[in-house]
């Protein structure tokens, strides 16, 4: 059995003559954090679309755990999780009811023992009983990333986890990620634009730029190499040279 | 067998407790349900207006010496009096369906929750299977309320006890109500999953809804000669029925386009066959039900047809990702 829980080939989509993903061969391996950098519109949400089985690649293959996102998309879901960009949940719910929503859905036995026990080691039991819609950014976030670790997947995506969240959000978001990678073992596959992030956060970091990945190593490496964070960002701007024509 | 279902059942569950919490539709259908006593109450009186003008009738006949007994008692059908329930239904359902359908998929969309049911372990006919069982049980839900309380409210306005051939006849036109209101579902529900931008969803369905809930069958009605003339153009001419025939004949084409234009809305449909099941209109009053079933399915038929040609059409494509996120 191989090790690698996200391996793609080739992988490209293409909107018309914009190619907004070209042959990524990428492998996570598991038990990584795996960062994935680049500027606005490289190309991270599409990628995730693709291998969370959302969108249909032009050609290329990506299997999550062995199973191909396009033939075996049902196989390759149970073993996924995802938290979009601005997870929002239904409001008029109470974080409980929508988290028994979704793990019926995921098929997990014993629905109410496992959100209680998802809610604990995310310390946020208290929230249970509460509207959604009452939530501020921060929590919202603490139960979207609930609802995707509910069924204990393998792999969890997380799409501009950090995005909106002030510094407190997001040191006790790196907390639980870090948490939940060593005592879950999850592996995780995390978009975004903060290098800071990276080096305090992931095991490895792939930089996309337009399209194409342009970088692709572990943090010791970097760091091996570069030395400290300020060089971390020097490389991701020697790697991603030119301000993508598209970007805003 | 189980976990083919348990999704659906969790998709549906969650929207019915979902539409149950909507003040707009808990509106809508408290609007339909006084509208209707309300026009049963003006049929209840314009009934009493007759039944006076009949007695006094009556009551001047045997004043002159006359022998009353030549005209005949009215024939009083008490399910005639729902004809502005009917009407409601038509208009007010149809709009409701649209809603409950449009807010199935609204719901979903901009929160990205559509994007996390997609990537469950679940297919995608499960996914749409749940909503549309959703949208059947809060349309049935609603219209049993609806067509009992119309039923008692006849009752206690007429003084008749419905015999259960009467609530026979409730039940069908219920039930065509139900293919009807469905059918607006789907039409909102499609266009709300669809389309780019969610307010062009409701434009469309409601440009949908005005075209054939409104315009199509007011245009067929002012098209019909027969309808511009109190009992009938032939009638009031005193046209015997063979040279009727011949007349017609010569304007063949017209009524085709004016037959057409009633045949592609589904609220005709439901109105011929609910006006002759419940004996509104005139022709049917009293006739015994199973022939006028006989000659009006053609009319259930259609509404089925056009209830399971948007269901084909919802279920044959794939859900697009690009509509999961976007408002
Ligand atoms: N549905 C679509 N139709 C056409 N082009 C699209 C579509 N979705 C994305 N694109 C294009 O694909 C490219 C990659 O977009 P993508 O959202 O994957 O970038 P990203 O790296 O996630 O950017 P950001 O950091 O802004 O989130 C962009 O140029 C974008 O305009
Ligand atoms: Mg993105």
């Amino acid at each position: 059995m191989n090790t690698y829980v996200v391996e793609t080939r080739q992988l490209t989509k293409r909107y018309g003559d914009h190619a907004a993903v070209k042959n990524l061969s990428l492998s996570v391996e598991r038990g990584e954090v795996f960062g994935f950098l680049g500027h606005n519109g490289a190309g991270k949400t599409t990628t995730i679309h693709m291998l969370t089985t959302l969108l249909k690649p032009t050609s290329g293959t990506a299997l999550v755990c062995g199973k191909s996102v396009t033939d075996q998309s049902l196989e390759a879901r149970r073993h996924i999780g995802y938290v979009p960009e601005n997870v929002r949940l239904y409001d008029t719910m109470t974080a409980r009811a929508n988290l028994l929503f979704f793990a019926r859905l995921s098929g997990v036995e014993n629905p109410d023992r496992r959100i209680d026990e998802t809610l604990d080691f995310l310390e946020c039991r208290d929230l249970a009983p509460r509207l959604v819609g009452s939530f501020s950014k921060g929590l919202r976030q603490r139960i979207g990333l609930a609802q995707a670790i509910l069924h204990r997947p393998d792999v969890l995506f997380l799409d501009e986890p950090t995005s909106g969240l002030d510094p407190m959000g997001i040191k006790t978001l790196r907390d639980l990620i870090v948490r939940l990678n060593r005592e879950f073992g999850t592996t995780i596959f995390m978009n975004t634009h903060l290098i800071s992030e990276i080096s305090r956060t992931c095991t490895s970091i792939g930089v996309l730029n337009q399209g194409e990945l342009v970088f692709r190593d572990t943090i010791e490496k970097v760091t091996e190499r570069y030395g400290s964070e300020s060089s971390l960002e020097e490389l991701y701007l020697s790697v991603t040279p030119v301000q993508a024509k598209g970007a805003a | 067998m189980r976990n083919l279902i348990q999704p659906v059942l969790t998709i549906a569950g969650k929207d019915i407790r979902d539409a149950l919490k909507d003040r707009f539709i808990i509106l809508m259908t408290a609007f339909l349900l006084l509208a209707s006593l309300v026009a049963l109450a003006v049929a209840a009186i314009a009934l009493k207006v007759d039944v006076a003008t009949y007695a006094e009738a009556k009551a001047g006949l045997i004043a002159l010496g006359k022998d009353a007994s030549t005209i005949p008692d009215p024939a009083f059908y008490p399910l005639k009096l729902l004809r502005g329930f009917v009407e409601h239904v038509e208009i007010i359902g149809a709009i409701i369906g649209i809603l409950i359908g449009y807010r199935a998929a609204a719901s979903e969309r901009g929160r990205q929750t559509l994007a996390l049911i997609v990537t469950r372990p679940i297919s995608q006919w499960q996914f749409l299977a749940g909503k549309v069982l959703a949208g059947t049980a809060i349309i049935s839900s609603g219209l049993i309320l609806a067509f009992v309380i119309a039923g008692i409210a006849v009752i206690a306005i007429s003084g008749i006890v419905l015999n259960p051939e009467d609530i026979g006849r409730l039940a069908i036109v219920m039930s065509a109500a139900g293919l009807y209101a469905l059918a607006f579902f789907l039409l909102g529900f499609v266009t709300a999953l669809w389309a780019k931008k969610l307010p062009n969803a409701l434009l469309l369905a409601f440009t949908v809804w005005l075209s054939f809930v409104l315009i199509a069958p007011q245009i067929g009605d002012t098209l019909d000669p027969d309808n511009q003339v109190a009992g009938g153009v032939f009638k009031q001419l005193q046209i015997a029925k063979p040279q009727q025939v011949e007349i017609l004949q010569s304007f063949s084409t017209y009524e085709t386009i004016r037959n057409g234009i009633e045949v592609a809305s589904p609220t005709k449909h439901f109105e011929r066959l609910s006006f002759a099941v419940l004996g509104i209109k005139d022709t049917y009053a009293g006739q015994p039900l199973m022939p006028i079933l006989a000659e009006k399915a053609s009319d259930l038929v259609w509404l089925l047809a056009i209830a399971l040609a948007l269901g084909l059409l919802l279920f044959a494509r794939r859900l697009d990702p690009n509509r999961l996120s976007k408002e």
